[in-house]
């Protein structure tokens, strides 16, 4: 989705070290909205696309206007909303509810608390291993020209550009496809090496590499 | 939140100071309702966030690195599994690429789609990192990026952006401060800051002396 997240080298957005930047959490929903998005992956309670697919559909000013967790948190009721578990009115009722002075209902499940550190803990499994990739490490590739309407993650800031394939990272899912449950198969990942004027023209600033983890559908060979 | 009871108490009785707040209050609300996500689970995965996962746990595998040249070898030639042996790996981080810097080559990692990161050696991305600036800029002007950091590199220093567009994720391995010799492999791991693991910044050994 050629959307504004795809930020790789647009301009207007201003310096990047700033106050209060510093900080993991600022507040203290912002940690229980990270958790509770865990758990609702965790607990199965979600459906339709991928929480990356969803955040990137958001309206384009919402999405620039929205702190991290508040994207977090709208793709955390979407999915939700998308397999029926809690509805937008459900979360609105309970709102005027805790505006109006009920104390949150809270719920206990030790099980669920230690399966969830565990589960953490031990994450997806890794990167299969590629077999007979069509690109080994020293080839020249080139990205496709693609203006995909779904979650990609080929950004459009090497789209076109040749570059050269320096690691062959593994076989994963296309996530194009993945993330809407469409079926695909396992596919080569490969790290790309990109000559910064390649991607930027020429600059004042000595030359710099640029290497991108692309799936071997978004490449040609050049 | 150092204590989850208190932080708890606090959130259940105290009223929201925003409306984003209270949207989240609410949703947790409604999910404990149903009986589908409990407070404690909630409770227990910041706790792990919070308190076990974080830089200290990249600044030993890199200390680790700086004093045993086998365990560099395993953990550039797999970085997961190297990573592993000190009893890190998990959620985003068992597929680990690890970059060195040596001389004249400084490496440094962005996610210019999303906001990808290292959890299980870094914990949970700073601000600065899942910002707009920081993913627009840093593969397109790293050095002017680098210089807000105040990371001055010399202009001969080739400067290698990794942006984590798929599901690896990267570690810059900082070469070992000068005047370190004979240190302690915990006193190393002391100056190895997580600015530096994401290579926008260089251990110094004043640091620790300091």
């Amino acid at each position: 989705m050629d959307a504004v997240h795809d930020m790789g080298g647009m301009h207007g957005f201003g310096p990047v070290v700033v106050e209060g930047s510093e900080e993991v959490f600022h507040e203290d929903w912002e940690a229980r909205v990270f958790a509770i998005y865990q758990l609702i992956n965790l607990c199965q309670l979600v459906g339709g696309p991928g929480g990356r697919a969803v955040r990137e559909s958001m309206d384009p000013v919402h999405y620039l206007e929205a702190s991290y967790y508040e994207r977090w948190l709208w793709s955390a009721e979407r999915r939700l909303e998308a397999k029926g578990t809690v509805m937008p009115a459900e979360v609105e009722a309970m709102m005027a509810q805790l505006a109006g002075g009920r104390v949150a209902p809270t719920a206990e499940d030790r099980e669920l608390a230690a399966q969830a550190v565990a589960q953490l803990r031990e994450g997806p499994p890794a990167l299969g291993i590629a077999v007979n990739p069509r690109f080994t490490p020293g080839d020249r590739i080139r990205v496709r020209r693609m203006r995909p309407d779904g979650h990609t993650r080929c950004p459009r800031y090497v789209r076109g550009a040749v570059g050269v394939v320096e690691r062959v990272q593994g076989s994963d899912l296309l996530p194009d496809r993945a993330t809407y449950g469409l079926p695909t198969q396992p596919e080569p990942v490969y790290a790309v090496a990109f000559v910064s004027q390649d991607l930027w023209g020429t600059s004042d600033d000595p030359p710099w590499t640029v290497l991108v983890d692309l799936f071997d559908t978004y490449l040609e060979p050049a | 939140m150092s204590d989850a009871q208190d932080h708890n108490e606090d959130l259940h009785h105290q009223r929201p100071a925003s409306p984003i707040e209270l949207r989240a209050r609410a949703l947790e609300a409604v999910l404990a309702e149903k009986g589908l996500v409990s407070t404690d689970a909630i409770d227990a995965v910041i706790e792990l966030y919070e308190n076990d996962v974080g830089p200290q746990n990249g600044a030993k595998v890199v200390a680790r690195a700086w004093v045993d040249s086998a365990y560099r070898e395993r953990l550039l030639a797999n970085g997961a599994a190297a990573i592993a042996e000190l009893g890190y790996g998990g959620e985003e981080g068992n597929t680990m690429v690890v970059v060195p810097n040596g001389p004249g080559v400084h490496n440094a990692v962005v996610c210019t789609l999303c906001s990808c990161y290292p959890w299980p050696v870094l914990g949970l991305p700073p601000s600065w990192y899942k910002s707009a600036p920081y993913r627009a800029r840093m593969v397109a002007e790293p050095r002017a990026v680098l210089r807000e950091f105040g990371l001055e590199l010399p202009p001969e220093t080739t400067i290698r952006v990794w942006d984590s567009t798929a599901e690896v994720r990267y570690l810059v391995l900082p070469e070992r401060p000068s005047g370190t010799d004979g240190w302690a492999e915990e006193a190393l791991a002391a100056l190895v800051t997580r600015d530096a693991m994401i290579g926008v910044a260089v251990p110094r050994a004043e640091r620790a002396s300091a």
